[in-house]
């Protein structure tokens, strides 16, 4: 009983990423990125409702976002938004059983063959890619 | 008789996530095209007050923000309702956590809603 209560780690566990390698990481960023757009979608829907309460409401609203560091959020939220997106799309295609490899024989050392080179390369094409779309992102936000 | 919230409620998690992966694909091409119309002119002066209000002046797109509101709204708070649901687990906390993330998605749809409508209308 002592055994089992102390292997349950709760929250520590799941963030855990040093255990189970690039596919924990991914789990906990698919995790935090969607997290962090549902807090801009929130964020974005109350900043855009100034709009009804006219010009003035409007321009002081954007003098709050539309400054360096609000431009530094953005390139965040492109970041998460492309790699939320890619690596969503990797979920999707691996629940549909593609990718994922045959089930096999349980042989040391115990390799999932789920967890394969294929699962890491979109995982890499998925971070390559949210880092070149925020690179994009901070051009055009920060060179404006 | 089944009430039709019933249904709601007591939906299957497959069709559950069959849902929470469309409004991923739809959200996804909706809101390329959302920021591509940000694109289309330089990005400071698509946001000057004339520019977003005629946005939302223009019926096909203010229906895409309605619809792309909506696909979000649901796809985020599922997901929410997902990990706060691989945390921690029993009946009273599955409930609060599944009526609760439906009253979210409401609520930040009917305020987005607003927005749209009034801003379309020139009710500000």
């Amino acid at each position: 009983m002592t055994e089992r209560l102390s292997n349950r780690e709760g929250i520590k566990g799941m963030v855990n990423p040093t255990r189970y390698g690039l596919e924990r990481v991914a789990y906990w960023m698919q995790r935090l990125s969607g997290l962090g757009l549902l807090a801009y979608l929130i964020g974005h829907i109350y900043e855009t409702s100034t709009i009804l309460n006219g010009k003035g409401a409007w321009n002081n609203m954007l003098s709050l976002t539309q400054t360096p560091g609000g431009h530094i959020v953005l390139v965040l939220v492109i970041g998460m938004c492309v790699f939320h997106t890619g690596n969503g799309i990797r979920l999707m295609i691996s629940e549909g059983g593609k990718g994922v490899g045959k089930p096999g024989q349980p042989e040391y050392p115990y390799r999932a063959s789920s967890l394969n080179s294929k699962q890491r390369l979109c995982i890499w094409v998925s971070i390559a890619l949210a880092a070149l779309a925020m690179m994009y992102g901070a051009g055009v936000l920060l060179g404006d | 008789m089944v009430p039709a919230y019933y249904l709601v409620i007591k939906m299957r998690e497959s069709i559950i996530m069959k849902i929470h992966y469309g409004t991923a694909l739809g959200a996804v091409a909706l809101v390329a095209v959302h920021i591509l119309m940000r694109l289309s002119q330089k990005y400071s002066d698509s946001l000057q007050y004339q520019n977003v209000l005629a946005n939302y002046h223009f019926l096909p797109y203010a229906l895409m923000l309605e619809v792309i509101l909506v696909l979000l709204s649901v796809h985020g708070f599922n997901g929410l309702r997902v990990i706060l649901l691989e945390l921690k687990q029993g009946i009273v906390y599955e409930r609060v956590i599944n009526y609760g993330s439906i009253v979210a998605m409401i609520v930040l749809v009917a305020y987005g809603s607003r927005t749209i409508l009034m801003a379309g209308m020139g009710i500000s």
